[in-house]
């Protein structure tokens, strides 16, 4: 009956989800869904589709693109369907891409980089096909379970960072974004018939523009810029002999930014040498190729068992398999080729060990590919603030601290006009926040207001 | 009938009889019985009247139906929101607060015409000969002098052990019972309720009248086994107005041009120029020493039943937060009233030391206690025990509004009477009850709130309670709910809902006036002079893209284009309301259509949690089992619950019965 108020607007201005719909971990290939009324234009965005959309539920190879920077990302296949002709009832896209962390975790912060766009919330997707009539009974039944489980797993990963320098940081924004909203709303709710200080919302002017700046600086390098700035730790470790200092001193390690070098030598001692390796963000471990047993099929055992002299205890949280180790065979100019190309093929992708790369510090062989390696690691490590850690929690963190800012924006914006809107633009970046550090309910802003304010109307 | 009632209202205040000679003239049996007069019993009773039920009023004076016990205000910052709706829903209170206000003015008007706070001060003579007139006049309602001693309900059906039904109520005078298959409680503070002055405590729930309604508390807490706390007000000491010092206090104005409250009306029964205006003074270190040396002296004070935390006594906001200078308003309480209202002097220290205590403040330096102020405890019933359609969940037929669900305020209370009307009504012609959701009024968030959380304190409405406060505006109030309660509800009258439909279609063809009017920014600066707009200058806007700038009036734009906006003049300042919040609320519908549609998936009252064949942790399981939610909307706000526990839950509830949501 008011339709005058709200005639289209259910349609157009629906929000468009988007989440990681195989599991975590590594798989062969991953598939993101897509969900909303954007799901056509985020095809055509990053899948360069500039003329007509495939026909519905066709599966389509293309190449995908960061919609901003035009990166490629992968090579994968495209799917549309069109409303009501899909999982949720909703326009809807899936791009079916290759199950590495690092393509999957690039894939959603394009996705999430979008306007109108942003990760699903746990159970989003499948509330969303309840409420378009799409599911049955067994599927709803089913469907909980599996949400369970991922909200379970979300949760693990929420706590552990919580613990942690971040969880401190996205707290101490949430608290302060709390009590600006709870001094906002005392200033709606009851400064005509209280004495609420003058200049209270000044001072919330202020907070909330340390808290843009913070928050802007954070999405703009995260602990990237700490890791930049204080450079990746890299150990080289090995026995007595086995090229440590060679290696350091090739000089043709390219000083990639930020990198620092730090021989470890022998006479430190086994106990220091574990406790530098701990603390390191790669440790190189230097092995003296002449020393490989000659049967290759021997090698991996062999150095296994090197490995664990070197490197810490598993409990440390520090395995061979670990992406912060690489094995360096030292000297390969000494070795015969043959048995050289043998190991090497006896050593490639072999689980429980880190990659091996012969390399001769003597002769510069096998330098420039040892150097690729290290690169690539060197990169992950500076762009992934979990390091490892497959980061869609990252992403959706990401997507929510955009939206707060935005947010937060509006507030400046109506500040003079119309405070009502001000305020809503402050609620806004706090439900945002809410949904990483947890949702935060009328009370608990009421609770605030009689805690700093003397009300008694 | 009408003559008949009238008889006996005429009987009854003329003569004071006793209700016995009353009760000759009631019939034994009435489709609603409503028990109490005061801001709930009176909306309930008249709604439950205007839905078409045979209505009948019981209160233990009829002089003081319509009474203001407390302050002489009404509205405020989301109080007058609640008031806007009830008169959108064609309750009495806004009417009444046009015929009775002596001061008007719009709260926050600088803050954004979301939260404005329409608000009076009332003459409570107008006030209360507003209700009274208003309830006599409503066809199907009957006022009956009395006390209610017992509330009767059928044994409970032994395959649903615990669950009631209501029958009807029988007076204190032992006469014969009244039946009714639907019954309003609207006790207010006379549950189990006691005074306190000083040392002295007495039974009563408000100083002058009769004592509380024991049988009534005895049927509710021993039969029905229904969970109460304890909570407790007050209120301040009445001043003699001829013994102030006004010069001594700063003088507030009313608005120069009152904005009255209802939708049917244009202007307010007091002229601009006859209105009063009210004085602002403030407490002094005086003022906190006698409280600290009377503390002694003062029960209320050290009673640890919860008060609220917005409307404290001087007493414990002295004690909260000392050495500060508190605010005290001084109200008139009416035309020809000698009396000073004293807001924010709420006490109950004994009377000599009241006097004290107001002598501290220099323009009360000489000032004479008509009637001293005095503390209130007294029960409510919890009502997370409560449906959204203000029903007890365990007992068929009983309905319970206003302060017995631990609110404070009038105009809260007006509000649940009215909802709890309409229910009780609808349920004895046998219509299915309703909610209100909380996307679409205040009423549904302070029913939702209610029921859903339960209060641990006096529940008052503020807007930041509401999550579409945006939309949720006093200006829109009818559009929201009144042509829903003519032609859903019943509770609109025919007059009310014609007008409601036509300001409806006439905003609508404005607002599509407006936006066929399209220029280029530029054209727009040369047609309306030098106005700032941030778009391109090629970029085209139409009327209602310019509207929401801050700088830019309908008036502007009509004097810009006469002939397709001029006939639009009367809804000026609503277009504009509506132009600056529109895009906002676009923004949201998202979320209130998810809200509403979880809203009206209910979940049975009686459904066993701890033993229900899906698969949910056994901590979601208690916590559903102990706060029963009504709604899948209302399990998905409980702290605890997680989105697994709600789509079980959702599955659950495809199998069962939906609630109609308005």
């Amino acid at each position: 009956t008011d339709a005058y108020l709200y005639s289209q607007s259910s349609v157009c201005d629906a929000e468009t989800i988007f989440a990681l719909s195989s599991g975590h971990g590594r798989c062969g290939v991953a598939v993101v869904r897509v969900s909303g009324p954007a799901s056509s234009m985020v095809l055509r965005n990053m899948a360069g589709l500039t003329q007509a959309l495939p026909p519905p539920r066709t599966a389509l190879l293309r190449r995908i693109t960061d919609p901003k920077s035009k990166e490629l990302l992968d090579r994968g296949l495209v799917l549309w369907f069109k409303g009501p002709h899909s999982f949720t009832g909703e326009d809807s896209a899936e791009f079916h891409i290759h199950g590495g962390p690092a393509v999957i975790t690039a894939v959603l912060q394009a996705l999430g980089s979008l306007e109108g766009v942003r990760p699903a919330e746990a159970g989003e997707f499948t509330r969303r096909a309840f409420h378009a009539g799409k599911l049955g009974l067994t599927e709803v039944e089913g469907l909980g379970d599996l949400i369970h489980a991922e909200t379970e797993a979300q949760r693990r990963q929420a706590l552990r960072q919580m613990d942690g320098e971040l969880g401190r940081l996205y707290q101490d924004w949430s608290y302060r974004l709390k009590r600006c909203l709870a001094h906002v709303e005392a200033f709606i709710d009851f400064s005509e018939d209280e004495l609420i200080e003058d200049g209270v919302l000044n001072q919330v002017d202020s907070s909330v523009r340390q808290l843009e700046t913070e928050i802007e600086r954070h999405l703009k390098d995260e602990r990237r810029g700490e890791r930049l700035r204080t450079g990746v730790q890299v150990v080289i470790a090995g026995a007595t002999n086995a090229g440590k200092s060679s290696l350091l001193n090739t000089h043709r390690v390219p000083p990639s930014r930020g990198t620092t070098r730090r021989p470890l030598v022998e006479r430190e001692g086994v106990r220091r040498a574990r406790q530098r390796v701990e603390q390191a963000d790669l440790t190189l471990v230097v092995v003296d190729s002449t020393q490989l047993p000659p049967d290759p099929q021997l090698v991996a055992a062999f150095l296994q068992q090197h490995l664990s002299t070197v490197l810490p205890s598993p409990e440390a949280g520090m395995t061979a398999a670990s992406d912060k180790v690489l094995l360096v065979l030292n000297k390969s100019d000494l070795v015969p080729e043959e048995q050289r190309e043998r190991t090497e093929g006896e050593l490639r992708e072999r689980p429980g060990l880190p990659p091996a790369c012969f390399l001769s510090c003597s002769t510069s062989t096998g330098l420039e590919d040892f150097l690729t390696v290290l690169q690539s690691r060197v990169k992950t490590l500076c762009g992934d603030p979990l390091s490892g850690a497959p980061s869609l929690t990252q992403a959706r963190h990401r997507a929510h601290l955009q939206q707060s800012v935005q947010a937060l924006n509006q507030y400046h914006q109506y500040r003079d006009q119309d405070l009502a809107l001000a305020a809503e633009g402050v609620r806004l970046a706090l439900t945002h926040l809410g949904r990483i550090t947890g949702r935060v309910g009328a009370e608990e802003i009421l609770d605030i207001i009689f805690r700093d304010f003397c009300i008694g109307k | 009938m009408l003559a008949q009632k009238l008889h006996l209202l005429r009987h009854n205040v003329l003569s004071f009889v006793s209700s016995r000679t009353g009760s000759d003239f009631t019939r034994r049996q009435y489709d609603v019985i409503v028990v109490g007069g005061g801001h709930a019993g009176t909306e309930a009773a008249a709604a439950a009247a205007r839905l078409g039920a045979e209505t009948l009023l019981i209160t233990q004076k009829i002089m003081t139906i319509g009474a203001l016990s407390c302050n002489p205000s009404l509205g405020g910052v989301g109080k007058g929101q609640l008031v806007r709706e009830v008169d959108a829903l064609d309750g009495l209170c806004g009417r009444a607060g046009d015929a009775a206000g002596v001061h008007f003015s719009i709260l926050n008007r600088s803050k954004g015409p979301a939260v404005w706070g329409p608000r009076a001060q009332l003459d409570r003579e107008r006030y209360r000969q507003f209700i009274q007139s208003e309830l006599l006049s409503t066809p199907r309602l009957t006022v009956l002098e009395g006390s209610v001693d017992e509330l009767l309900v059928s044994q409970p059906n032994p395959e649903e052990p615990g669950h009631h039904r209501v029958t009807g109520i029988r007076l204190v005078d032992g006469s014969h019972p009244i039946l009714s298959s639907s019954v309003v409680l609207t006790t207010g503070t006379f549950l189990s309720g006691s005074l306190f002055m000083g040392q002295t405590t007495s039974p009563g729930g408000r100083m002058g009248d009769a004592q509380s309604c024991a049988g009534l508390s005895y049927t509710l807490k021993e039969t029905l086994g229904l969970r109460v706390g304890r909570l407790r007000t007050g209120t301040p000491p009445r001043i003699v107005k001829e013994s102030v010092d006004l010069s001594l206090a700063q003088l507030q104005a009313p608005d120069k041009q009152p904005t009255p409250f209802s939708f049917l009306n244009t202007h307010t029964r007091c002229k601009p120029e006859e209105q009063l205006p009210c004085y602002l003074t403030h407490t002094t270190p005086g003022v906190e020493r006698v409280v600290r040396e009377s503390v002694h002296l003062n029960c209320h004070i050290q009673q640890d039943a919860k008060g609220p935390r917005y409307c404290p006594s001087i007493e414990s906001r002295v004690l909260r937060f000392p050495g500060r200078r508190h605010q005290v308003w001084l109200e008139p309480e009416g035309l020809t009233s000698d009396l000073l209202y004293p807001q924010g002097l709420s006490m109950t220290m004994p009377p000599e030391l009241q006097l004290r205590l107001l002598r501290e403040i220099p323009a009360l330096h000489r000032a004479e206690i008509r009637t001293p102020g005095y503390g209130v405890q007294y029960d409510f019933v919890c009502p997370t025990q409560l449906t959204p359609s203000l029903q007890v969940k365990s007992t068929q037929g009983l309905f319970l509004a206003g302060q017995i669900n631990g609110t404070t305020g009038y105009e809260e209370a007006a509000a649940q009477g009215l909802w709890a009307g309409v229910n009780a009504g609808r349920t004895a012609l046998s219509l299915p009850p309703m909610a209100l959701s909380r996307t679409q009024s205040y009423i549904g968030v302070l029913i939702d709130d209610l029921v859903g959380r339960g209060v641990t304190e006096p529940y008052r409405m503020f807007t930041s309670r509401a999550e579409f406060r945006t939309y949720l505006r006093p200006d829109n109030a009818d559009l929201r709910l009144t042509p829903r309660g003519f032609e859903e509800v019943g509770c609109v009258t025919l007059r009310r809902y014609k007008k409601a439909v036509s300001v409806r279609d006439g905003l609508q063809e404005a607002l599509m006036a407006l936006q066929s009017v399209a220029l280029s920014s530029t054209r727009w600066r040369e047609k309306l002079g030098n106005i700032s707009l941030s778009e391109n200058k090629s970029t085209t806007l139409n009327g209602l893209d310019l509207l929401q700038y801050k700088d830019v009036s309908f008036e502007m734009l009509a004097s810009a284009f006469p002939e397709c906006l001029s006939q639009y003049f009367e809804y000026s300042q609503r277009l504009k309301i509506e132009a600056v919040y529109r895009p906002h609320c676009e923004k949201q519908s998202r979320e209130m259509e998810r809200i509403r549609s979880e809203e009206s998936l209910s979940l049975p009252s009686d459904m066993d949690y701890l033993s229900l064949p899906v698969s949910l942790s056994q901590e979601v399981r208690e916590i559903l089992d102990r706060v029963r939610p009504n709604t899948l909307g209302a399990a998905t706000r409980l702290p605890g619950m997680t989105p697994a526990g709600i789509i079980h839950l959702l599955n659950y509830v495809l199998r069962t019965g939906f609630m109609h949501m308005l």
